[in-house]
């Protein structure tokens, strides 16, 4: 068979970024051996090489995400990731988010960090630099097989490894060159036909999905720093040194995971349509999970940094933060959330090797907790040897007895799994061991171990009820994931006590505190907060008891904490870190509180949910079933009234550019006073797109004000209706200014002007008709486009439901020579079937106070940075004596 | 504190819902009533999809096709999922009424064009 030479290609550009890949990989593996090396015997020419090595594999990533920007950015649809997470009309800001959309470029981008931390580190950890080095080494390395792509498209080979973003579009969807345009053009030409992508996911289309993935990314990877001190520390035996670089990285990684998780949310609430910031979805559960555990880790070094406490906790959470990270990764990625998640990331076949990486990862942090390195040989050599044996098994034995096997290797791999973490935790607690000593009751370090404790409870809940998919798996049940009720009837009891520590947390004192002056502030704080409370109570209006509670302790975190501000040294504003923070958690838990507690369905007669619409008697319950139901249909131009608004539908607009499926709707909202004059009036427009491959996707559209915002979503439109097709065609020939009939006589039109216009190689003249039907009447649009390069042409229809009318411009007859050249003839065709009221169903929200979530957020993270820089001075100041 | 949290993991799992069949989600709405069921199941295209937006924007009715083949009618307290018609497979959750089953929540399975991603809509 003869070689097809395919035309236009750019091939050289995806075969220099597979080379980066490839030397990204070797380099790893340099500088995780050389590093190693280092650290084993402190030798300084290894230390050197593993350095570079890792420099090298530093600037390969960044190569890596050159080439994948240039491929998206020249539009080289030839490779997959471009032809499938991109697209012409694609503006250049998007295009980074195309990264995030596909998982190699996530992967990537998650390297990236990686890389820019392990510059920071290898510069500035000093002593510290070749064993965490190492441990960053090797957790690079795992990452970088994901992006091999060894094997791929090739059925031949025995193991495939990782998933390239520089395959080909015809090597992965080789049924494209079957399809029948292309005998048209020839194979080799398929680039003629594949002149635009698939689009990136008109979801990630939001400026926060331009900065919040990044974000979050650092959070994962700045949660790999502390890891690797904590199995440094054990690895070198050095019981305290470790613990002020792991505490200052944990609290960058807490505040900087924070602020990525909130701005998801925050991207949820603008742009997705459940009404809401948080849903407990298993993809927004998987970065809480790292952040509760990591938070709790650093108020543990926090102890063991203050009174040396605390070691085991301290290395063991550590450590678990980052476990959780790669299980995130695992439960986001391999697929296996399926029907669990509203985000749908498919499974690339990586499943396994991600499964891998986390157990490597685990081994890892197993054969640091041994002491010696015979034990670490020896542990070593026997996994080996188990999953050769076991790879041995499934390979070589007979298909009859695949599920014999399989269970095994699956039982197999759970009791050992167990057995390591149980090895795991009884060494490391004998290693960590201390003298008996008392802790006092009173003392800072106890509560703060208790606080941690709730927080790990609470993670416990969220692991369980989100892994529900993984254990159906492992153990074939059947169960449905949690809902998001099952959450909150959790957490909502497990963050008081956690609240209430943060709040009086620091009043305790290291080792011992007098009980006279603790006393004394926390009445003082006590006092300050229940009047607090009432007072912005008067806004809120919670009435339930255990809110109550809730809104009392979250104002107590508030206050508690900015009067212990003063308390601290003068001049030295950077010790405020920790009380900022504590205080911008409790203004973000007040906001959750009163926005979710008190928010109001507009739409509904009342804002309250009924689960069942049924009396006791079995008889349908009619207020139930009316303060049910959230949505409300708005005809248009005919006003509603959602509690104080008079809200009226004033039509749509077509989204910019000619071929939009976009809608904006205008929902005019008045507000006017007693005797009937406007006291407020705004514009919402929600937007839906009726996407041919993803169903209806509403856009939101939000009002903000200080102390509420009012949500409109549109979730059906009168458009959507199955119509009744065109009939009665009429073509009419006319010039501007001239008025015609459509078929049946009924609906009279008048064409008013003619738009003009060339962009991006395409012709387009637009005609402004106006068409009347009795009171009703309408500016309809029809275009006739002509590509310049292939003279094709396109004429989509103007359609307007509430006159039931269609309109088509069919052709345009230029004037003749001699002929005047106003003289321009148009000629329409017309179409009609019974006209139908325009309307839409909305569902409006109204969130009391949400802005307290977002300030709360920005205070939060100011805490942390402002502890952050605090801790960095501390430790300077301490390297200089 | 240990026993706090398998308390609360064991309780949880006594409280999750399971994947059930209609005559099960029948069945279970007398011993438990007001508690939700998840069901798997493909729209039963010989029934015709009611929902008349003029009349009531929050009500829509269609028949539903359980794994077992079992059928029963849905009833859906809000707007109709715009991919419903296409979709490859719907989870329902909710509890039976009397002779219809009353979903709080559909989601839906589709087949997308190029690619085999299912999507999601939660209205």
């Amino acid at each position: 068979m003869k070689e097809v030479v395919f035309n236009n290609e750019a091939l050289w550009l995806g075969n220099l970024g597979q080379f980066f890949i490839v030397l990204t990989t070797i380099a790893c593996l340099g500088a995780l051996w050389f590093y190693y090396k280092a650290a084993s015997n402190s030798n300084s020419e290894n230390l050197i090489l593993g350095r570079r090595l890792f420099y090298t594999q530093a600037l390969s990533v960044f190569g890596v995400f050159v080439v994948l920007f240039v491929i998206i950015f020249q539009h080289r649809y030839e490779y997959y990731y471009a032809w499938r997470h991109s697209s012409n009309a694609l503006p250049v800001y998007y295009m980074i988010s195309c990264f995030w959309e596909g998982q190699e470029g996530s992967f990537l981008l998650w390297m990236f960090w990686n890389a820019v931390l392990g510059l920071i580190i290898a510069r500035n950890a000093g002593r510290w630099e070749a064993p965490v080095m190492t441990v960053i080494g090797f957790v690079q390395l795992g990452l970088s097989t994901m992006l091999l792509g060894l094997g791929q498209g090739d059925a031949g080979w025995p193991v495939h490894i990782g998933s390239s973003p520089f395959d080909l579009l015809r090597e992965q969807r080789p049924d494209f060159l079957q399809i029948p345009v292309m005998a048209q053009v020839g194979v080799e030409n398929y680039l003629q036909i594949f002149k635009d992508g698939n689009g990136l996911n008109q979801l990630l289309q939001n400026y926060w999905m331009v900065i919040h993935p990044p974000t979050l990314f650092l959070g994962f990877a700045t949660a790999m720093v502390p890891f690797a001190y904590s199995i440094a520390g054990l690895w070198m035996k050095e019981d305290r040194s470790w613990i002020n670089p792991a505490l200052i990285w944990s609290l960058v990684c807490v505040g900087i995971l924070g602020a990525g998780i909130i701005m998801g949310g925050f991207w949820a609430y603008e742009s997705l349509s459940f009404g809401g910031y948080w849903a407990w979805d298993p993809v927004e559960n998987a970065s809480l999970m790292p952040w509760l555990i990591m938070a709790s880790a650093a108020h543990m070094l926090l102890i063991a940094k203050g009174t040396g406490r605390h070691l085991f906790a301290s290395h063991l959470l550590t450590q678990l933060s980052f476990w959780l990270v790669l299980y995130a990764t695992f439960l986001t990625r391999s697929g296996i959330l399926g029907d669990a998640s509203v985000h749908s990331f498919t499974d690339l076949g990586l499943s396994g090797q991600l499964l891998i990486f986390l157990f490597a990862v685990l081994l890892l942090s197993f054969l640091s907790v041994l002491s010696s390195p015979k034990h670490r040989h020896i542990a070593l050599a026997s996994f080996a040897g188990i999953v050769i044996l076991f790879s041995l098994f499934t390979i070589y034995s007979k298909p009859a007895n695949a599920p014999v096997v399989a269970t095994a290797t699956k039982w197999t791999g759970i009791v050992l799994f167990l057995a390591v973490m149980a090895v795991f935790i009884v060494v490391l607690n004998k290693r960590t061991r201390q003298k008996a000593e008392d802790e006092k009751w009173m003392s800072r370090e106890l509560w703060m171990f208790i606080g941690a404790m709730f927080l790990i409870l609470s993670l416990l809940q969220v692991f369980s009820a989100t892994s529900i998919p993984v254990f159906n798996k492992l153990f074939g049940y059947a169960k449905a994931p949690a809902r998001a009720e099952d959450y909150n009837a959790v957490q909502l009891w497990l963050a008081m006590p956690v609240m209430l520590l943060m709040a009086i947390g620091q009043y305790f004192r290291w080792r011992d505190t007098s009980i006279a002056e603790f006393r004394k502030e926390v009445s003082i704080a006590t006092s300050v907060a229940l009047i607090l409370t009432l007072v912005v109570n008067f806004s809120f209006g919670i009435l339930a008891v255990k809110y109550l509670i809730f809104l009392f302790l979250a104002v107590l975190l508030f206050t508690a904490n900015i009067l212990y501000i003063r308390k601290l040294k003068k001049f030295s504003w950077l010790n405020w870190g920790g009380s900022i923070a504590h205080a911008g958690f409790g203004i973000l838990l007040a906001g959750v509180l009163v926005s979710s507690a008190n928010q109001k369905i507009l739409t509904a007669s009342q804002g309250i949910r009924f689960a069942s619409e049924l009396n006791s008697d079995g008889k349908a319950d009619e207020k139930a079933i009316r303060f049910n139901r959230e949505n409300m249909l708005f005809n248009k131009n005919v006003p509603v009234q959602l509690g104080e608004f008079e809200a009226t539908y004033k039509g749509f607009v077509q989204g910019k550019g000619n071929d939009s499926i976009d809608k904006y709707f205008n929902v005019h909202f008045v507000r006017k006073g007693r005797s009937g004059e406007i006291q407020d009036s705004f514009t919402l427009k929600p937007k839906t797109q009726n996407n041919p491959k993803m169903g209806l996707l509403a856009e939101p559209s939000t009002r903000h004000y200080i102390s509420r915002d009012i949500f409109t979503h549109v979730n059906f439109e009168s458009s959507l209706e199955k119509q009744v097709p065109f009939s009665g065609f009429s073509e009419s020939v006319v010039r501007v200014g001239e008025t015609f009939l459509s078929g049946s006589g009924k609906i009279k039109m008048t064409l008013l002007k003619v738009d003009k216009f060339d962009s991006a190689g395409i012709m387009a003249v637009k005609l402004i008709v106006k068409a009347v039907r009795l009171k009703d009447s309408a500016i309809l649009n029809p275009v006739f486009l002509l590509k310049s390069a292939s003279e094709e042409v396109t004429a989509p229809p103007a359609i307007s439901d509430n006159l039931g009318l269609v309109l088509e411009l069919v052709n345009i007859e230029i004037p003749e020579q001699g002929e005047a050249q106003n003289n321009v003839r148009f000629m329409l065709k017309s179409g009609e079937r019974p006209p139908q009221n325009e309307y839409i169903v909305v569902k409006a929200i109204e969130f009391p106070w949400i802005n307290l979530v977002w300030a709360g957020t920005i205070i939060m993270v100011i805490g942390f940075a402002m502890a952050v820089v605090n801790r960095i001075a501390q430790q300077k100041a301490l390297m200089k004596v | 504190m240990a026993g706090i949290g398998v308390g609360a993991v064991v309780s949880l799992y006594g409280n999750t819902t399971q994947y059930v069949t209609f005559p099960d989600a029948v069945k279970f709405a007398t011993e438990n009533p007001g508690k939700d069921y998840h069901i798997v199941c493909t729209l039963d295209k010989e029934k015709a999809i009611v929902y008349n937006p003029q009349t009531d924007p929050n009500h829509l009715e269609f028949g539903a096709i359980d794994s077992l083949g079992n059928k029963m009618t849905v009833i859906y307290g809000k707007p109709k999922p715009q991919d419903m018609e296409r979709s490859q497979k719907l989870v329902l959750i909710g509890h039976a009424e009397g002779k219809n089953f009353r979903a709080t929540d559909i989601l839906s399975k589709c087949p997308s064009k190029y690619e085999d991603t299912p999507v999601e809509n939660k209205p």
